[in-house]
Formats: structure tokens, sequence, C-alpha cells
């Protein structure tokens, strides 16, 4: 389960929702553009020195695991001496030995499907909370909006005693099944299908499309942004979550790979082998990331989702 | 956030029309369909459970199901047992350590991207990939860099320092050094919105105060830390709510020790709920936490009423 107590539904500084990357045509400029165009260098060396050691603080830890896991077994490696060679050895002895690919598949399951899921339900949600009049319409969205506020900590025992009374610790549905409430989903699409034009509904409507075609074929469509921005943030809710999945998975069948690393952790496994399954742990996080990089940026800068 | 009655109403519909009625209720029953696997989601695993939070507090609530009703006695058994307020100083402690240093890391970030020309996706990627990583990925990193045989202390040692038992020495060296994982992990988001809202601030009153003569300290200092002032109060707030759920990294680097030097609050609702199985006692440290988070929120939702209405 994510972190749901953080409000982060309204930034207060979008101004116009633009990103912070210098889009061509933004009407707010980064101040120190201009400063920069008389002096030789206007001022940029310190800053950049700066930021090579931010950097080194926080990339170099990430390379020590890359290293780490790529270096022999039982040989002298870093802080000591560099590797001698590296090898792929405990990246692939991992992935044979144990229960690591059930981990892995587990931890796969358990973040598609609920992205797949959540963004199902809260976008057909959103739409009727932002397009159709029934009654007890603001009960419902003010309820959910509510549910912000109260952590999954709070809520952790009695979630356990109902999945336990269906029969589903250790199981993936019991693991998946309470994550699906995910209130900061309904808002945000609610936000963005809510200032989606009047005119094309009211020509959908004209045309004679049923609810749910209008639903798929003209909604969907038009908030793939915002879909995709919470497709990253829910997948990375999920893959890197560790309370509910450590109280709910506690065996192999519904372990993730965060609970299986944390175990692994505890036991004498070596440590180069503890680094090729963090390595592999993090890997998907990092394509998604460089896939999607200004996706990422966008939404936190424009909505505020937090993880 | 309010919200626009009149928004869903189709423009072209005028009232009194015949055949209104009909389709008004068809809109209402399409509505309800549409939102009824919601409203049954969080039935289910929101309402029920907060309720069921609050209900359990009052009861023993043990594995095989056995419940007697006890009505406050877990609170009171709570607000006497010295595990709980050594949890609760101890959460506090990390909060204290954990805020100030995110917040400052993610604002000097922030301030040096913003002075960038080029290059600055670059220097954004690089700072906010630890983000990606799981608090169990930070720990386990961080547990070797501060091992006695670790990096870091292999560097201490090279000038002299010896070892420093960053995760087993005293508390608050192993809660500054837990607060430093988290926030190494967590930055980069806040550096984010602290960036957006730089990127908000008008260059006319930064030109205006160079021209006055203003040099780069007190420009900061005057005008981009006021107006940056609701910024830093949200991300405040938010990471505070962050710092009283402190535990995977707990979990992962210390396991609550040494000597309950990073027993967090959450720790002990673990452990309580799922090692002694006591249910209606850690739902009583759940309901704790959900007070305190409460009023968290509740302050910063009295600070930004009215300034996001759209």
């Amino acid at each position: 389960m994510t972190s749901t107590a953080s409000l982060a539904l309204d930034v207060p500084v979008t101004g116009d929702g633009t990103l912070p990357t210098g889009t061509p045509g933004s009407s707010v400029r980064p101040p120190r553009r201009r400063r920069s165009r008389g002096g030789a260098d206007g001022g940029q060396t310190w800053p950049i020195v700066a930021l090579v050691v931010i950097s080194l603080f926080t990339v170099a830890p990430l390379i020590a695991v890359i290293v780490l896991a790529l270096s022999p077994e039982d040989a002298p490696t870093i802080p000591y001496a560099l590797p001698s060679e590296l090898t792929f050895d405990n990246l692939v002895r991992i992935f044979n030995v144990g229960e690591f690919p059930l981990w892995f598949w587990n931890s796969l399951v358990y973040s598609v499907v609920s992205v797949v899921l959540v963004l199902l339900t809260a976008s057909m949600a959103a739409y009727a909370l932002a397009r159709k009049r029934f009654p007890g319409r603001n009960l419902v969205l003010w309820s959910i909006v509510a549910t912000l506020m109260v952590p999954m900590q709070a809520t952790l025992i009695p979630t356990f005693i109902m999945i336990a009374g269906w029969g589903g610790v250790n199981t993936l549905w019991g693991l998946i099944l309470p994550t699906l409430a995910n209130a900061q989903a309904v808002f945000l699409i609610r936000q963005f299908v809510r200032d989606l034009p009047d005119e094309l509904f009211d020509a959908a409507r004209i045309d004679g499309a049923g609810e749910w075609r209008t639903f798929v074929a003209i909604v969907l469509p038009l908030i793939r942004p915002v879909l995709a921005t919470l497709a990253i943030f829910v997948f990375l809710w999920h893959w890197n979550d560790l309370l509910w999945p450590l109280v709910i998975g506690q065996s192999d069948e519904a372990r993730t790979l965060t609970v299986g690393l944390a175990s692994l952790n505890t036991e004498t496994v070596s440590n180069s082998s503890i680094m090729a399954a963090a390595l592999i742990s993090f890997i998907p996080c990092l394509v998604i990331f460089i896939v999607l990089q200004r996706h990422i940026v966008a939404s936190i800068t424009s909505s505020g989702v937090k993880g | 956030m309010s919200v626009p009655t009149a928004a869903a109403s189709p423009t072209g519909r005028a009232a009194g029309r015949p055949g209104r009625t009909a389709s008004r209720r068809r809109e209402a029953i399409a509505g309800l369909l549409f939102v009824l696997p919601t409203i049954v989601i969080f039935v289910v695993f929101k309402f029920i459970p907060i309720g069921g939070a609050g209900a359990m507090s009052l009861t023993q609530y043990r594995l095989n199901g056995d419940v007697t009703f006890l009505g406050a006695e877990n609170y009171t058994r709570l607000f006497a047992d010295p595990h709980f307020w050594q949890s609760l100083g101890v959460t506090l402690g990390y909060v204290c350590i954990f805020v100030p240093l995110i917040i400052v890391v993610s604002l000097v970030g922030a301030l040096l991207l913003n002075r960038l020309v080029r290059a600055s996706g670059v220097f954004r990627a690089l700072l906010f990939v630890p983000y990606l990583s799981s608090f169990v990925l930070a720990g386990i990193i961080w547990k070797w860099i501060f091992a006695a045989d670790g990096p870091l202390n292999a560097a201490l040692d090279g000038v002299g320092l010896g070892p420093v038992p960053f995760l087993t020495g005293e508390a608050w060296l192993v809660l500054a050094s837990l607060a430093m994982v988290a926030a190494w992990k967590g930055f980069g988001y806040s550096m984010l919105i602290f960036l957006a809202g730089l990127k908000a601030q008008p260059a006319e009153v930064h030109e205006a105060a160079r021209i006055d003569g203003a040099g780069n300290w007190k420009s900061f200092w005057h005008i981009t830390l006021p107006l940056l002032k609701p910024v830093v109060f949200f991300v405040l707030v938010i990471e505070t709510i962050v710092g009283f759920q402190v535990f995977d990294t707990i979990y992962v680097m210390t396991g609550g020790g040494p000597a309950r030097a990073s027993y967090s609050l959450i720790y002990f609702l673990f452990d309580q709920g799922f090692r002694f199985f006591d249910f209606g006692y850690a739902a009583a440290i759940g309901i704790v936490l959900f007070a305190i988070v409460l009023i968290l929120s509740l302050i910063q939702r009295r600070f930004f009423e009215g300034k996001d209405e759209q």
C-alpha cells in the first residue's frame, strides 16, 4: 500500500502548470537566463561544481551496488580493492537459486495488476464524479478524498484481519485487493476530466454514443497524459512497497521482491548475492524512469503526486 | 477544489423541456454505475477498516478470534506503556533530524538547478534517481556504506577519525544515519516541487533586486525565500507526515535497535500486531498515528484554504 497520508493534492506552486524544463514558449522564464547572456560564464562554475558533488552523493551508492553485484563472489572488492574482473555470475546465480524468480514475478503481478485495476476503476469513477449528476455525488467525492488523511498503517490491523478472514493471507489477490482504493488517482483524474471541453460530450450525445462508448472512445484517449503519470507512480508505489506485502505475504507464494530482499539481508547470504538481487529489483524502476522521465517531472511539478 | 455543480450539465439542455426527467434519471443511473466499483472498493477497504480500527482498539482481539470488549483500557495501557513513550520519543527525534535535513538538501538542489543555464536536465535526473529506489534497497546500500568495515569508515579511518558506529552507536547517531538514508532516497521529489516554485517566481522581482544592488545572499533571504514560503510549508508538512511513518529503513537496517534506539511508532505497531499478535493494542497505536497525521493534515488544509480554488 502506498503512504497515502501525504496530502499532496494541491501543490501551490504551479502557476500555469508548465514544466520547469524551459518549455519553448513558456511564459515563466528562468530569471537567471538573462544574466548569463552578459558575463563570460554567468557564474556557472560553482553551481556546476556543487551539483557534481551532490550527484556523487546520489549516484555513487547506486554505482557501488552495480560494482558489488558484478564482483566475483569471495574476491576482494570495494572499498578495499577494485574487483579483478566483472562478472554476471551473481545475477545468473540469484535467478537460478531459491525463490528469487518467484519474488520477482509476485512483485510484477502486484504492481502491474494494481496499475491496471486502479487506473480503470479510478477513471470510471472520475468520469462519473466530474461529468454526471447523481444523488450523493459530492458526498462520494469528499468521502474518497477524506480517506487521504488516514495513513495506511492506521488501518493495517483491521485490513489484515479482514483479508485473513477471507483466506487471503499468502495470496496475490489478498495482496492486491486492499491497495486498489487509491484516492489520489480518483481525485487527479477527476480534475483532468472536469477540465475537458463540454462540446466533446455534447457531440457524443448528439451522435447517440452510449455511456460506455463515450467513456472508452472519448474520455480514455483524452486523459492519457494523466493516466501515464499515474501508471508510473502507482507502479513505483507497489514495486517499492514493504509493510503491506510483509504482513500479508509471509511465505514464498506471495512474497514480493522488497520482502525477499529484506529477508536475504538478515540471512547468511553473501554480500554479492544481496547486491545482485538489489540491482535486479532496481532495474525496472530505472527503465521506467529513463523512458518516461518527462512524465515524472511534469507530474510532480503540476499535480504533486506523492508516493 | 470546490465542486462545480454546473459543469456536469451540458449547456444545450434548458430546464423544463419534456423528457428532461427521463434523461436526468438515465444520467444519474449511468453515473452511479460508473462510480459503483470505486464505492465498493472504498467502503470495503477504507471505511470498514477505519471503523474497524476504532472498534478493535476498544477490544482485546487475539489471533484465535477471541474478542473481549475492554473499553478504553488499551489506551490507558498505551499511555502507561514506557515502550510507547519511547517509540514516540524516537519518532519525534527522527522527525526533528529528518525534516530539516531533507528540506535543506532539496532546497539547495533546487536552487542550484535553477541557476543552471545548460545541462540542468542531466543534473536533475542524477539528483532524482535515488527516489526511484525502495527504502529497502536504500537501506541495504547504506547498511553496507555505514558498516564498521564499509567504505565510509574506511575513508574516515584514512583521515584518522576511527570507526564511527553509525548504526550501532548512540541513539542520536543512529537516528541521524537513518534520517540521512531516507533523505537520500526521498529528497528528489521535494526538490522538484521547490524547483517548480522557483521557476514560477516572476523574473522582474529578481531583476529589480539586482538593479538595487542586492547580492545573491541578500536577494535569497529577502526575495526568493519569502516568495517560496508556501511551498516550503507544504513540503514541510508532507515530509513531516512521511517522517512519522518511518519503518522500512529501520526494519532493514537496525531492527529497532540498538537497545530500542530506533524503535519507531510504526515499528512498535508492527511488533505488537505481528510479533505478539495483540491486535486490539496494535489498532490503538494505529489510532494514535492517525490522530497525529490528522492534525498535521488539518494544519496543511487550513494553511492552504482558498489558495488553490480552481
